[in-house]
């Protein structure tokens, strides 16, 4: 039995990816996480230049849905000094995939070409998240601008290009296409939904920002729906990996039998200590694969599709 | 039912029933939470929100069922309109959050702080002072001037009571010897072979002063230092950019509070911090 694991060109020793932002801010975190036992880890998104993002609150646990809200707003130090964590975690051999933002087409292309120099397993573009007025979703839901962009990237390297998926979106297939036909080497459904808390004493939005991102259990049954269907449409052209709400061994197999090759995991990993969290996902994927006579990870994926 | 600490959820809204003027531009604070906790632990600290304006990371002065003590010491916008806050007014509270000093027996207890630092050190004597047996503290405490000491009454107070000895200095002399705690610190480390835990909170140059120092001697058993100078968002571990380098221990879970062991492995400890945007800079 083996965890082996193939996106496209990229080996990893399992499935369990670091989702982009949590517990991604630091290559020593980073670096921590990996060698809690995951197959590969995502940094926090990357862009232009220094963000210092949005005003606490900015994150916090909602306890009856296991689930986080947060607004952090892509706060980064920018490529040209985040590039030193990547340069440590190039030394110290850790497979890591760079997530990179961007507000318009020039921005993402100063950030790809500022890194590609650097050992880097894939790029994430994150087109999707929430949080700022003219990045994330606005890019994320135009399926021209989509396109453009990768495809615009794709010219500027060899390293394998990963669209994250927004699932704050009316038709994500369409979005999926775009991205497909610019040129990306894989999906990744789904990042935050956008939501927001109002504190009912005080009458006032809880999170600095007002609205945010919700991540955690309470998303679990969108993204596997979200890799289903992009799975039933695109399954035999791109692998597509699945990541939101994953709290247990249990949720991964789900989105393996929805058709994701890998994983992505972050709020479960950050509300715990990320060592014993790794140790329980691995030793229930063993127990399954055993119980029901897998000798792969990559038998698993699509399971559901009968 | 009364629970073992409060849930990891969204603020939880407390009414401030208390507000005193602590020291200078420093404010003591009692807080009444809707719901009931069994304690807090010295060293732990709560995320306060001043709803409309910011939310950040505040030490814990005391706890007892679902009433919170903090001192507030004014830095920029978001301690200040938590100073301007009135009785009545509501607070958003998450926590509690982070390790705590763990004192072991047999041992003379040396707290070590200055500035806000003394918060968890207050917290911490009153746990020492509830212990059975009679425990040996020292408090160690310095400011620039005597309106700078906090908690100057209450350890003074203890102090006059026989309870703890309390080594007071400031750096003009108004009070208490003139100087600085590391003074009467090591006095105390070379007159006493007894073995000696030291507890330090405070700023962390001076923390890692005070490390250094502690290492020269052999009676000291161990020292716990918590580190404050971190930007925190969440407060339980999910954002890491309150994370130190190479370890990759978040100050908020792993931390606050560090042992010796601990301490030696974070190169960090007294140079570098990380900003607002995770960018590394010297403290
Ligand atoms: C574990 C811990 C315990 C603390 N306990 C106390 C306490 O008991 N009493 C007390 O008065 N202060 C305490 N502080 C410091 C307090 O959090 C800062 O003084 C406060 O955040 C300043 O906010 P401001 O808006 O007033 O000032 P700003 O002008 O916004 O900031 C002043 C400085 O405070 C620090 N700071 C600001 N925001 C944060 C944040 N979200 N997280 C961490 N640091 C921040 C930064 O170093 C900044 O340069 C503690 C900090 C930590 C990390
Ligand atoms: C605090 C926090 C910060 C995040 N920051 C980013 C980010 O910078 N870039 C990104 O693509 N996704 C970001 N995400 C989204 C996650 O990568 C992930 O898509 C989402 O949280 C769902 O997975 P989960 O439920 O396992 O957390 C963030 C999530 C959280 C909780
Ligand atoms: S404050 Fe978010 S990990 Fe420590």
């Amino acid at each position: 039995m083996s965890f082996d694991t193939e996106v496209g060109d990229i080996q990893l020793r399992n499935p369990l990816i670091l989702a982009s932002g949590v517990l991604g801010t630091t290559y020593s975190t980073l670096q921590r996480t990996y060698e809690a036992g995951l197959g590969a880890v995502i940094t926090k998104s990357i862009g232009p230049r220094s963000r210092i993002g949005n005003p606490n609150p900015s994150v916090f646990a909602l306890q009856e849905i296991r689930s986080v809200i947060n607004s952090v707003g892509l706060a980064n130090p920018g490529y040209s000094i985040f590039r030193e964590d990547i340069q440590i975690l190039n030394e110290n051999k850790i497979p890591t995939i760079v997530s990179i933002f961007g507000e318009n087409k020039e921005e993402f292309l100063e950030v790809l070409n500022g890194l590609k120099d650097l050992s880097v397993l894939a790029f994430e573009l994150n087109l999707s998240c929430p949080n700022t007025e003219k990045g994330g979703t606005q890019i994320g839901t135009d399926p021209e601008l989509v396109k453009e962009i990768v495809s615009m990237l794709r010219k500027e390297t060899e390293i394998p290009l990963w669209v994250k998926l927004t699932p704050n979106v009316s038709n994500i297939l369409e979005i999926a296409d775009a991205a497909i036909k610019g040129g990306s080497d894989a999906l990744v459904a789904i990042n935050t939904l956008k939501a927001m808390v109002i504190d009912i004493q005080t009458k006032m939005p809880v999170l600095g920002f007002k609205r945010g991102g919700l991540s955690g259990a309470a998303i679990k049954p969108i993204g596997i729906r979200y890799v289903y269907d992009l799975y039933e449409n695109f399954g035999d052209k791109i692998p597509i990996i699945g990541v939101g709400g994953i709290y247990r061994g249990e949720d991964i197999i789900e989105y393996l039998l929805a058709g994701a090759t890998a994983v992505e995991i972050g709020t479960s990993l950050g509300v715990a200590y990320p060592e014993n969290m790794i140790r329980f996902f691995q030793m229930k994927i063993k127990k399954y694969m055993k119980e029901h006579q897998f000798n792969s990870i990559k038998e698993i994926t699509g399971g559901a599709h009968r | 039912m009364t629970k073992q600490t409060l849930p990891n959820d969204k603020p939880l809204m407390g009414k401030i029933i208390t507000k005193e003027l602590e020291c200078e531009d420093t404010y003591k604070f009692l807080i009444e939470l809707p719901i009931k906790a069994q304690r807090a632990l010295p060293g732990q600290f709560i995320m306060l929100w001043v709803p409309g304006v910011d939310e950040f990371p505040i030490g814990i002065a005391g706890f007892k069922e679902n009433i919170l003590e903090v001192g507030i010491a004014k830095m920029g916008p978001g301690t200040e309109a938590m100073i301007n806050k009135q009785i009545g007014d509501l607070v958003g509270v998450r926590g509690f959050y982070g390790k705590p000093f763990k004192p072991p027996q047999d041992v003379n207890h040396l707290l070590i702080g200055g500035g806000f630092g003394m918060t968890p050190l207050k917290l911490l004597t009153t746990t020492l002072l509830e212990k059975d047996s009679k425990q040996n503290i020292h408090v160690f405490e310095g400011a620039r001037t005597k309106d700078r000491l906090m908690y100057l009454d209450w350890f003074q107070d203890l102090h006059d009571k026989d309870l703890i000895t309390f080594h007071v200095c400031t750096d003009d002399g108004s009070y208490g010897y003139q100087g600085f705690p590391t003074v009467d610190l090591e006095n105390f480390l070379q007159e006493n072979q007894t073995p000696s835990v030291m507890y330090v909170a405070g700023p962390e140059k001076m923390m890692k002063a005070i490390f250094n120092i502690g290492k020269k001697y052999s009676n000291v058993m161990d020292m716990q230092m918590s580190l404050a100078d971190r930007y925190m968002r969440c407060g339980f571990g999910a954002c890491s950019y309150c994370a130190v380098d190479p370890t990759g221990w978040r100050i908020c879970v792993d931390g606050p509070v560090f042992n010796t062991e601990q301490l030696e492995q974070i190169s960090d400890f007294g140079l570098y911090k990380r900003l607002e945007s995770g960018e590394k800079v010297r403290i």
